[in-house]
């Protein structure tokens, strides 16, 4: 039991950074990125190739890529988004428009990373050292990468809620059209909380390949986990991010254990369908923190 | 102060707006008068940037032209709006609108000087702080409308229908505020259905019908005038 929650936490810690990238990217920019999760693999292979070929420590790594996957956001953002973001005459229209460009983004991103490393599943050994927690042995690389989370969750909380720009950046999520009405750049600071979120799945690339297998096609499991933790949340919500975050890798965990690691999804979307029939807003409802 | 003109606004084939042109001077209070739908809402959003117009738009504020600038660079430059419909950020606090209002770089020198004033304006404001504006009610949203706007440190200050939906209490104590706001030596340019009680604190007036500027004068003047009674008063009083 124990080991089941350690696990689910840990897995519920990673879904919930996933997830604020996201929400980041949905809430604020009102792209729906369907080539999220090709993102996150980008990553995890980045760092595979940085580990296995120069021998550079993934935490090391993650000051190279992060910042990397920032700009390549921020670029893709301002050159590839910009003009369905100026065309699209309302934001349903801008929605559709980008699941429809991005989706073809996610096969070329898939199709580069399939040349490059081919269909099979790849993993690399770092800081796999048992270490026990509350009687129970867990991977040094787990812990850390969920201690990184939680890191990285806590420092873009304080940023969102305690900051001008983070405030600014909240403000663009609840009332766009009022935004310009208080000096706020909306498709500038739209570009910068795209570039953030790349930045946040590119993190959690990094900390997931530490520990889980991976291979060229696994982004869409990301995205698709990612998008029902944002609507599950609130849209626009991170507390709500962590919450259903943590309630997805828990549930995980636990049926993983004890029913069928083959159910993990059909309870995800038991779940996702539950909270939504309930809550259509989501469990905090949208935007706010 | 501020000088508009050459204001046209369409939306698809329907004209709201043909030729606009109005001023206010510093420390002037003004309102716009008009019927629904005659084009008030379409003109404070054009002099604010916030819809597109026709060819011709010229819009100065002490001399520097805001005419091509879009809407968050109007505010740096001195002129705030509070729309139609209050336009506050509900998911956010009272603080945080405010702190909001005063992103433009000229607010921000001043700002714990301005948010001083803004609370003594509205003394409600300072007991809620911490409160999520939507769940504020309508008088006390439209004074973290008008707060938010005044932390910007404009010039001039556009109200679009403050006194919208409020109770005729605090309708007189919104315009009593708006009054108090003028005597700063700030401009307001204000559009009003109310327009007993507008022109009451108001300088001056501005009558537009069917996207024309009709009619202008002193606010005496336009209390006296026979149509404007008519019209917007209520006939006789």
């Amino acid at each position: 039991m124990t080991n089941a929650v350690l696990t689910g936490l840990v897995l519920g810690g990673m879904y919930a950074l996933i997830a604020m990238g996201l929400t980041l990217q949905y809430g604020v920019a009102r792209i729906m990125n369907l080539a999220y999760g090709e993102f996150l693999i980008g990553s995890a292979f980045a760092s595979y190739f940085l580990f296995t070929g120069w021998a550079v420590n993934p935490l090391v790594g993650l000051i190279v890529i992060v910042p990397v996957s920032f700009v390549v956001s921020f670029l893709l953002y301002k050159i590839f988004l910009t003009p369905l973001v100026r065309r699209a005459r309302t934001r349903d229209a801008l929605e559709v428009d980008s699941i429809l460009a991005t989706f073809g983004l996610m096969f070329i991103v898939q199709g580069i990373l399939l040349t490059m490393f081919g269909g099979a599943y790849f993993s690399y050994s770092f800081l796999a050292i048992p270490v026990t927690v509350v009687g129970e042995v867990l991977a040094m690389n787990r812990l850390v990468a969920f201690a990184l989370a939680v890191v990285l969750g806590t420092v873009l909380y304080l940023l969102l809620t305690r900051t001008r720009i983070g405030t600014s950046i909240r403000a663009v999520a609840v009332d766009p059209a009022s935004a310009p009405l208080v000096a706020i750049n909306v498709p500038q600071l739209s570009a910068l909380a795209f570039a953030a979120g790349g930045a946040l799945v590119a993190s959690a690339g990094v900390l997931i390949s530490m520990f889980l297998t991976f291979s060229a096609t696994s982004g869409v499991v990301f995205t698709m986990k990612a998008l029902i933790v944002v609507v599950m949340g609130g849209i626009g919500n991170l507390m709500g991010c962590l919450v259903a975050g943590m309630l997805l890798g828990l549930s995980e965990a636990l049926v993983a254990t004890y029913i069928d690691p083959g159910l993990t999804i059909a309870v995800n979307f038991a779940l996702f369908l539950g909270v939504l029939l309930v809550r259509p807003a989501g469990i905090f409802g949208r935007g706010g923190r | 102060m501020l000088e508009v003109s050459g204001i046209n606004v369409s939306f698809g084939q329907h004209r709201a707006l043909s030729d606009a042109a109005l001023s206010v001077s510093r420390g002037e209070l003004v309102v716009i008068l008009g019927a629904n739908g005659a084009g008030k809402s379409s003109l404070l959003k054009a002099i604010a940037g916030l819809v597109k117009c026709g060819p011709g738009k010229r819009v100065t504020l002490d001399g520097r032209d805001l005419s091509a600038l879009p809407a968050h660079l109007i505010v740096e430059d001195g002129l705030a709006l509070v729309p139609e419909g209050r336009g506050v950020f509900g998911e956010l606090t009272v603080a945080e609108n405010l702190l909001m209002g005063a992103n433009p770089k000229r607010a921000r020198a001043i700002e714990a000087e301005q948010r001083d004033k803004v609370l003594t304006l509205f003394p409600r404001l300072g007991e809620r702080l911490k409160q999520m504006v939507r769940t504020m009610s309508g008088g006390e949203q439209q004074m973290v409308a008008i707060g938010r706007a005044l932390m910007s440190n404009p010039e001039l200050l556009l109200l679009d229908e403050p006194s919208l939906g409020l109770s005729p209490l605090l309708v007189k104590e919104l315009f009593a505020a708006i009054g108090s706001i003028r005597e700063t030596g700030m401009g307001v340019l204000m559009v009003e259905q109310n327009a007993r009680e507008s022109l009451r604190i108001a300088d001056r007036g501005y009558v537009i019908a069917n996207g024309r500027v009709t009619g202008s004068g002193s606010a005496a003047e336009l209390q006296s005038d026979d149509s404007v009674r008519r019209a917007y008063l209520g006939g006789v009083t």
